[in-house]
């Protein structure tokens, strides 16, 4: 299947934060539970005019970005409000029928975000057994029916649209209710970074695909090499939309190929793709002192001579927090390679990245590699070019997923002042085709694991383990130096609620709420 | 690097007692490492020193790095009994059929398994990594050493008949298949095969265009050492290969083998919630240099392997539990040496592109946009 023969998407059907993405400044979560069935349908098909599609939010998205182009500037007068729908698997087996629930082709989605799947993800156990008893939202026996995610670029906005979705004095006896809600918003004194300082979502999939005769959902600037695997632009490699919604084809593991589209136990299932969402507090004092402390110690050693907390943060993540990939700014951070949208995700792990027309200096990760730390988080969650421990780097498509988080909390002004007791996290969400594959694969086999996707120890920001000691190896700063080992006594980032949901196509939500 | 002699396996300890015998499998493998020099010496140009060396006799006097860079790993369940499409389930029955006297195991990452069920239920799951190649060796050198691990590990009921056919060793005896597990049977699955794909990664390689092919697939197809559809042999080709780009010299630790690295059991509960820790016992190689190992409960458990769950799922293969084995080699590179040899060309002419004409050949899921 060529580029032209992409599919057709199915614009009207899947849901605006699947493929495109809402992209918004201020969101807000609301888990829903459903008491009386009849009640609970009738409250859905109140929400279906106000769902947000796959063509409202790209066609809006098309043109913010083209008046921002225009005006050097947001637009000031741009604005809009989404909203998505996803269902736990209790709710679709009481809205469809456990039997057809339980059709639904994800092991992990059937299962559900309770104590077994937790406990493989490798959270935090503590006295229960249970990683989630403490959870704010979701875990073992308490997975919301359904989950609500409102987007908007303004807070009055949002105000109104969450006013407008909640189920409340209006609505019947029996009618459902929130559970648990919370804003998460991006932060302030630095947009687009999360809490530890690191700008975040530099790299996502280019998902292959139309949304008209001639419009490719992903743009392409790349030229077409006529291969298995295309790119959209550099870095960003084209991935087939059936790794994220249902019904499509998908991306071989062996070499990048379209395969047929699975077939479908329902057909209503099509264009669905399945939600992850973590609630993950991040200790950002806890994390700071230790940058602090333990690049004191590293300093002092030959192969480490100057290396500043910011640094050792930077080698853990694999970018400065610009978002400059250190494989292209190895001693320094570089603002303006951060900046660089395109030129900052243009990074390879086991080849050099070639000299491209972006000005910014190439990557060395070929002829002088490791530059970046094979266990830092942008390797662990995506090898890119390498092969794994479970094969050909064509591979690692197969386990990308399309995060769509956003942070929760006040930033932490002085993170060297020790914590202020305030929870402050990720609103962590990603869609994908399979959560076991996908979601679930990239903690376990790969964050959590010393192994995966090649030797070189844990992923130290996400990465989990049983006794919460992770560790490290760090390439050495001068070049024929021994590299060190960095050793986390605990973890920064721990999951405090989440659970795995479906969001179906416009018309299976038209369908269930009938 | 360099070494006097090559010890068994894992240093396994069974030429303790027999020194002529212990020289003899060091003269073994280092011929295994000869003939591989020999065989990409005849592949560079007059003059071109391979990178991959024999570290008996010869070595190498450049410092080696440390680290982890020579250490290579990857998942220990068959890569072809994988879903290839998202939310599909792993073909566990296919991956572990009913075992027959005769007939190899078809798991194919250097990792084998044994399942022992009674009364409906699993009892025990016993993994290899032990190369047929050094059975073969004391079938022909040391029929009573052979006699006494297969009687220590299988079943005291093993006689040396069960293991002989035609006076020679039959790896795919009754107590290595139907009955039991002594050694990995797979075709693939052997030290001879781990050294030759070692060595033919470390030269440089180019396709037609001349063009340097770095990415896992093609490289191993160009190549043409191992199976481009298992999860070890690409990893292990394009890590080795990546060292030799940076002028390394390149070799294999002693002693040679591939080993099982660990059992990641952090996912894995019993019905009361609790861990089922020392499950997993290490049966053979001294410790980081793991030959065997057997998944079974200390005696007096209440529970049987088929009790336990993995993310909430009930074990019912072995596989289940492989899929959570993490393997490794680990090889030895020198810190750069400016050895770099340049590339030469892919072996034989029937090399598939995965690219079409158009596309460098190599650059399969790298990036887009480059000359």
């Amino acid at each position: 299947m060529t580029s032209g023969r992409e599919p057709l998407l199915a614009v009207d059907e899947i849901q605006g934060n699947v493929l495109v993405g809402f992209n918004k400044d201020h969101q807000h979560l609301l888990a829903v539970n459903l008491r009386d069935l009849a009640a609970g349908r009738r409250w859905l098909a109140r929400l279906l005019p106000s769902v947000s599609t796959m063509r409202q939010v790209f066609e809006f998205n098309q043109s913010f970005s083209a008046e921002r182009r225009r005006l050097a500037a947001d637009p000031p007068d741009m604005a809009a409000t989404w909203l998505n729908i996803a269902l736990s698997h209790g709710a679709i087996a009481r809205l469809a029928s456990p039997a057809e629930a339980d059709r639904l082709p994800d092991r992990s989605f059937v299962a559900g975000l309770g104590a077994d799947r937790a406990v493989f993800l490798g959270d935090p156990s503590g006295p229960t057994g249970d990683p989630t008893s403490a959870w704010v939202v979701g875990g073992t026996g308490r997975a919301p029916d359904v989950f609500l995610i409102v987007a908007a670029d303004r807070p009055a906005d949002l105000e109104a649209a969450v006013a407008a979705v909640r189920p409340g004095p209006g609505d019947e006896p029996g009618a459902p209710v929130v559970v648990w809600e919370e804003r998460g918003a991006t932060l302030s004194n630095r947009p687009g970074h999360e809490h530890f300082g690191w700008k975040d979502g530099v790299s996502q999939p280019g998902v292959r695909g139309r949304v008209g005769r001639n419009r490719f959902l992903t743009p392409r600037t790349a030229p077409s090499t006529g291969g298995a695997v295309e790119f959209a632009e550099p870095g960003r490699p084209l991935i087939w939309p059936g790794n994220f919604v249902l019904g499509y084809p998908y991306t071989s593991p062996d070499d990048g190929s379209p395969q047929p589209a699975p077939r479908l136990a329902r057909a209503w299932f099509r264009n669905g793709s399945f939600l992850v969402f973590r609630r993950l507090n991040q200790n950002v004092a806890a994390f700071t002192a230790f940058l602090h402390e333990q690049a004191g110690h590293l300093a002092r050693t030959t192969g480490f001579a100057g290396l500043t907390a910011e640094h050792l943060g930077s080698l853990l993540v694999g970018r400065w927090p610009s978002g400059a990939p250190i494989s292209r700014s190895p001693a320094t951070d570089n603002p303006a390679l951060g900046a660089d949208r395109v030129a900052s995700n243009d990074v390879l792990f086991g080849v050099d990245t070639p000299v491209t027309p972006d000005g910014f200096p190439p990557g060395l990760e070929g002829a002088l590699g490791p530059i970046c730390p094979r266990a830092a988080h942008i390797v662990k969650v995506n090898p890119r070019d390498l092969a794994t421990n479970v094969g050909p780097d064509a591979n690692t498509l197969t386990h990308r997923i399309l995060r769509r988080g956003i942070p929760f909390g006040p930033p932490l002004l002085d993170p060297l002042g020790g914590d202020d007791g305030v929870e402050r996290g990720l609103h962590f969400l990603c869609y994908q085709a399979s959560i076991e594959d996908q979601f679930e694969f990239l903690q376990q086999n790969w964050a959590n694991s010393t192994g995966g996707p090649v030797a070189g120890g844990h992923d130290l920001l996400i990465g989990q383990t049983d006794d919460r000691r992770r560790s490290i190896e760090l390439p050495s700063l001068v070049a024929g130096q021994q590299g060190g080992t960095v050793t986390a006594p605990t973890q920064w980032v721990t999951p405090t609620g989440g659970g795995y949901f479906f969001a179906p196509s416009l018309s299976a939500l038209r369908r269930l709420s009938t | 690097m360099k070494l006097n002699t090559f010890d068994a396996p894992g240093r396994n300890g069974d030429f303790a007692a027999r020194p002529a015998l212990a020289q003899q499998w060091s003269d073994l493998m280092s011929g295994y490492f000869d003939e591989a020099v020999d065989r990409i010496a005849r592949q560079l140009p007059a003059g071109a020193r391979p990178q991959f060396y024999n570290p008996v006799g010869h070595g190498s006097t450049a410092p080696d790095v440390g680290g982890a860079a020579g250490v290579i790993t990857w998942n220990g369940f068959p890569r072809r009994f994988l879903a290839t499409g998202p939310g599909q389930p792993p073909r566990y029955a296919q991956a572990e059929p009913t075992p027959k006297s005769g007939q190899a195991r078809p798991q194919d990452e250097y990792l084998e398994w044994f399942v022992t069920r009674k009364g409906g239920k699993i009892r025990s799951v016993t993994f290899t990594c032990e190369g047929w190649d050094y059975y073969d060796f004391l079938g022909d050198n040391a029929p009573d050493l052979l006699l006494g691990l297969y009687q220590r590990f299988v079943s005291p009921a093993v006689v040396l008949g069960d293991l002989m056919r035609n006076g020679r060793y039959d790896r795919l005896n009754r107590w290595n298949t139907r009955d039991g597990l002594m050694h990995l049977t797979e075709r693939a699955n052997n030290l001879g095969a781990e050294v030759t794909l070692a060595a033919d990664a470390t030269l440089r390689r180019r396709d037609a265009a001349g063009v340097e092919v770095t990415s896992a697939v093609p490289l191993t197809r160009c190549a043409q050492f191992g199976d481009p559809a298992r999860n070890s042999d690409p990893a292990i080709g394009a890590a080795v290969n990546a060292l030799a780009r940076q002028g390394r010299m390149i070799t294999l630790a002693d002693p040679v083998g591939l080993y099982i690295d660990r059992l990641d059991d952090s996912g894995f509960r019993l019905p009361d919630g609790s861990r089922p820790t020392g499950w997993f016992k290490q049966e053979r190689g001294v410790p980081g240099l793991m030959l065997r190992a057997r998944f079974e409960p200390p005696a007096g458990s209440a529970f049987t392997v088929s009790d336990v769950r993995i993310g909430g799922v009930p074990i019912r293969f072995g596989g289940q539990i492989a899929q959570h084995v993490t393997m490794k080699l680990t090889g030895v590179a020198s810190v750069a040496t400016s050895a770099a040899a340049a590339p030469v060309p892919c072996v034989g002419a029937a090399i598939q592109p995965l690219v079409a004409p158009l596309a460098p050949a190599g650059s399969m899921p790298t990036r887009g946009g480059n000359p």
